[in-house]
């Protein structure tokens, strides 16, 4: 699905899309991680406000949202978490990408806004990072080159305050994120409370 | 007369350079500072594309540029180098076609050495040679090693002209650029 034919979600169904996952994972029909956004409907909605059909969204292990977001149908979709690959899925026509990797993702998408600079083009790279990835050296060095040289790339920082269930803050000894307070030109910063666990729909499953 | 070992990697650079899509990246691909600077100097400036040190984002930013269609020839003058762009080669671009379905199979063409050890010997965190081990962790790579000065040239036409999804490491001995 792209341009006109595609679908407009909202916070409501999306919601429940993942509750479908979530049963389906609960009841031993997934043989593979899978993990669930919860409680930023709104705000990842108003983030693809800004991104085109040509654009690339490139995510991490927690990526249901932007699929869904970005066109990719949710037929399509839960078809790939059934199979396993809830964890980096990757839809070539939708030009998503993810990688189950902290921090692996960012710079394929710097190069992919290098590559759209060098090409002329005028779409843009929409990287997805948590809020432990946007700590990493990785996101540092990814970040400051892509301001520097000016690339066509935004990144979205997804704050639920921790890494699977390691406090952000409190293993960095810090009391505020690099990017959290929104002034960096090329970050948009959120945070969010999420219902699920990092990985599974919080019901212990029996295979 | 025999090619020396030296003016075939010069002349494999040029006919990688002569086909639009690719990019030479790395550090001292611009500048001076390796001895495979000097193998690039009949390479237009435009093609090079001068990078900070920065392993891992090298190695990833070649992948995205190959996913959006151009040829990135990605330098790490040592394996001991390389080992720093891991992730990205492990559990990326060797892997990109499986967690894609096929439908992402960036062709990225990386340029690594051994490194000389004669007549100066830049002791043990510069002449590794990692071939084998990265055999094992990359099966869906290939690795080609120049033995010879004749090994150059194809080696680099097969890297560029392959269509089955692989991306290649072209491994080079840096004591050969004055012994062969």
């Amino acid at each position: 699905m792209s341009g006109k034919d595609k679908k407009v979600w909202t916070p409501k169904e999306l919601i429940e899309f993942e509750n479908q996952i979530a049963e389906l994972f609960n009841s031993a029909k997934i043989k593979a991680p899978v993990h669930l956004y919860y409680g930023n409907e709104e705000k990842i909605i108003e983030v693809f406000r800004e991104v085109q059909d040509d654009d690339w969204v490139m995510c991490s292990w927690r990526s249901h949202y932007q699929c869904l977001l970005k066109g990719v149908s949710p037929e399509k979709l839960r078809e790939e978490i059934i199979a396993g690959r809830s964890i980096y899925l990757c839809f070539p026509e939708q030009r998503i990408i993810s990688s189950a990797i902290v921090g692996g993702i960012i710079p394929i998408a710097l190069g992919v806004a290098m590559g759209i600079k060098r090409s002329g083009g005028k779409n843009r790279v929409h990287c997805f990072i948590g809020d432990m990835t946007s700590e990493t050296g990785i996101a540092h060095e990814c970040i400051k080159y892509a301001t520097n040289h000016k690339l066509p790339i935004r990144f979205i920082i997804e704050d639920n305050e921790k890494s699977v269930c390691t406090d952000t803050r409190e293993a960095w000894g810090q009391e505020k994120l690099t990017y959290e307070d929104g002034k960096h030109p090329l970050v948009v910063y959120y945070k969010y409370q999420t219902k699920y666990p990092h990985a599974g729909a919080g019901v212990r499953v029996q295979f | 007369m025999r090619m020396k070992y030296f003016d075939e990697l010069s002349r494999a650079m040029e006919m990688l350079a002569k086909d639009e899509r690719t990019y030479f990246i790395g550090q001292a691909v611009a500048c001076a500072g390796t001895a495979m600077t000097n193998t690039v100097k009949n390479v237009p400036r435009e093609k090079l594309l001068e990078l900070p040190v920065a392993e891992e984002m090298q190695m990833g930013m070649s992948i995205g540029l190959a996913l959006v269609g151009h040829i990135p020839v990605s330098f790490y003058p040592r394996w001991n180098f390389l080992l720093l762009a891991v992730n990205q080669l492990v559990n990326h671009l060797d892997k990109m076609s499986i967690i894609s379905n096929g439908g992402f199979r960036p062709k990225v063409i990386i340029r690594t050495g051994i490194g000389s050890e004669r007549p100066l010997h830049p002791q043990f965190q510069h002449i590794g040679d990692y071939t084998e081990a990265f055999r094992l962790m990359c099966p869906n790579i290939e690795i080609i090693r120049l033995e010879e000065p004749e090994d150059i040239f194809p080696a680099y036409q097969k890297a560029l002209g392959r269509e089955d999804g692989k991306s290649t490491i072209v491994v080079e001995y840096g004591d050969y650029y004055n012994e062969k």
